[in-house]
């Protein structure tokens, strides 16, 4: 099948994990990226990260495939396809816990995200300088706009180096993006950044997936929502309808918040 | 050239200090930068030193030196590059655990083959009868020259090791090594990354591993011996692993101090130098160890700088 598509998506088709024994993810279809943000929810260990996880190939699959289309390309098998050329591929996913490469400043991050296989050999000639300058627009772009003052340090707090992560995803142009709790942890000014950031990416034609425990950033956001638990995907809706129904509100938003 | 104040014992304490420095600085690469530890260090140098004296003494090139060192130099260095690329390849799934087995246990392989492939190597007899690849008169000189010589390789290899944090490559290594999941997450292979760089790595030791064949002008079994993998991780340890110049300065605390000061400098008694002092120096070496990474795992250069590297080279950011 080739650019059959109005956007990047990607294909769930009985997809199963398994942690010693227990069933984690089953998952028989899912298709996310029909609409430009989708949310997925569900109560805590419904699966969500794992679900992430194996569309990463980053665990490997118990059983089924995951695959993605792009407008105008060839379908891609993603279940058979490394992690490391996930990236390439235009599949991008940030991390729901903290992490980040220890000793590398932020301007080291976003140069890592940005630079091309070739300028990474033993013996490539190009400068640390050169490689920059290919990129620093975008590099200056997103530091500024997320509002890192001093590039050339390690991030220390646990807010900078999430939002560092959103950073690294952002400059490798994500045709789809996956985001596991972005804002976890952020101040509200920086969490609109976040949103108003995923906005704008969405418009320009990438899919967001957003994992997200704070559900006003969710009904904000999405055009629709995914609602799991168990590790099996139960509705997928707009956000009204999903925010009205009594499964998600009795299993999840609890007595009164929704 | 008059050499005559010049000790031959000092040439070769000197030559010892940087060969040591340029296995050092290689190991930086792997175990400081991308978080590989080789404990197989003599294994790659020892493949190096052993396809040098083969190919020099079992092949009849139909050209003298100094193509003929040349040639050999060159297929010792591809030689160890390959068993590089192939123990990093074998050790690419194992964890730290698993990595120092297999390339200790390479660097055993290669005594094993070195001691039993006796038509090639000569066993654990050795082969005599390599030469340094040129000829101006006196033996001394020979030497002089060769330390010269070394002395520029490990000087290539230092600005080497020295250029590598300054680019892309670097940066890429010390990705893998501190999250190799993260890296994988942004597109980097760090299978091939780790492989280049062992390849790389691997290569040059074996290359040292030639030239330390010119200098002692044998194949000797003893001479793989673990002290090699020893006096470098030490040097290494005792400087500061992620630090380039961590080598260097540890280099000269450790294998400069015995082999030069120690042997050369103090009243010790004839007969120490071959029995006593080679025992208590590779204790001394194995307990500086031991102690740094219990008090000052980092060593005594510290921890990688690189903010402050980042401000000399994107200072204007
Ligand atoms: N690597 C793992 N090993 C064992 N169990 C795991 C592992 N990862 C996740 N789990 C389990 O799988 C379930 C789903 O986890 P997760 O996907 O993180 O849920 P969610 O992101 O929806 O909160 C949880 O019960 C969790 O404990
Ligand atoms: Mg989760």
């Amino acid at each position: 099948m080739t650019g059959e598509v109005v956007r990047p998506q990607i294909l769930v088709r009985d997809v199963t994990k398994s942690f010693s024994g227990r069933v984690v993810v089953d998952v028989d279809e899912l298709v996310l990226g029909d609409v430009p943000v989708e949310g997925l929810l569900g109560p805590n260990g419904a699966g969500k990260t794992t679900l992430m996880r194996l569309i990463m190939h980053s665990i490997p699959l118990d059983g089924g495939t995951v695959s993605l289309s792009r407008p105008g390309q060839r379908d891609v098998v993603l279940s058979s396809t490394r992690t490391s050329q996930m990236a390439g591929l235009g599949v991008v996913k940030s991390t729901q816990v903290i992490t980040d490469f220890e000793h590398l400043t932020i301007l080291d991050s976003a140069l890592l995200a940005v630079t091309e296989a070739r300028y990474e050999r033993p013996f490539a000639a190009a400068t640390d300088r050169a490689v920059r300058k290919r990129h620093e627009d975008e590099i200056r772009h997103w530091l500024d706009y997320f509002g890192f003052h001093d590039p050339l340090a390690v991030a220390l707090s646990g807010g900078d180096k999430k939002l560092l992560d959103i950073v690294r995803c952002l400059l490798l142009q994500p045709a789809v993006l996956l985001l596991d709790e972005p804002t976890a942890g952020l101040s509200e000014d920086r969490t609109e950044r976040v949103k108003a950031a995923v906005r704008q990416l969405a418009s320009t034609g990438t899919s967001v997936v957003i994992v997200e425990h704070d559900l006003d950033v969710i009904w904000d956001l999405c055009d629709e929502v995914i609602f799991m638990a168990e590790g099996r995907v139960l509705l997928k809706d707009d956000p009204a309808t999903i925010r009205a129904n009594p499964t998600v509100v009795e299993s999840y938003l609890g007595a009164g918040s929704a | 050239m008059n050499l005559d104040w010049l000790d031959a014992f000092l040439i070769f304490g000197a030559f010892k200090v940087v060969e040591i420095m340029g296995l050092g600085l290689l190991v930086h690469l792997q175990l400081g930068l991308t978080r590989v530890a080789n404990f197989g260090v003599v294994g790659f140098w020892g493949v190096g030193l052993y396809a040098f004296g083969v190919a020099h003494l079992k092949v009849d090139w139909p050209f003298g030196d100094p193509y003929q060192f040349l040639v050999c130099a060159a297929i010792a260095t591809v030689a160890a590059a390959a068993a590089g690329l192939v123990v990093g390849w074998l050790i690419s799934e194992l964890d730290d655990d698993g990595t120092l087995v297999g390339t200790l246990g390479f660097a055993t392989i290669v005594v094993i083959l070195a001691t039993t492939q006796q038509g090639l190597t000569g066993g654990a007899l050795g082969l005599g009868g390599l030469g340094f690849p040129y000829d101006f008169g006196r033996v001394k000189t020979h030497e002089f020259t060769w330390l010269l010589i070394t002395t520029a390789v490990v000087a290539l290899i230092f600005v080497y090791a020295w250029r590598v944090h300054r680019t892309p490559h670097g940066r890429l290594l010390i990705a893998v090594g501190a999250n190799e999941a993260l890296a994988r997450s942004l597109g980097k292979s760090a299978t091939a990354a780790r492989l280049r760089m062992m390849t790389v790595t691997s290569g040059a030791m074996g290359l040292l591993g030639a030239m330390h064949g010119v200098m002692v002008r044998s194949l000797e079994i003893n001479s793989l011996d673990v002290g090699v993998t020893l006096a470098a991780l030490a040097a290494l340890i005792l400087g500061g692993t992620a630090r380039v110049f961590g080598a260097v300065v540890g280099v000269l605390l450790t294998v400069a101090l015995f082999d030069i000061v120690i042997q050369f400098y103090l009243p010790i008694p004839d007969g120490w130098n071959t029995q006593a002092l080679p025992v208590a120096r590779e204790a001394v070496f194995g307990a500086a160890i031991v102690l740094m990474l219990i008090f000052r795992p980092q060593g005594l250069l510290g921890q990688m700088r690189r903010p402050a590297l980042m401000r000399r080279l994107h200072g204007d950011w």
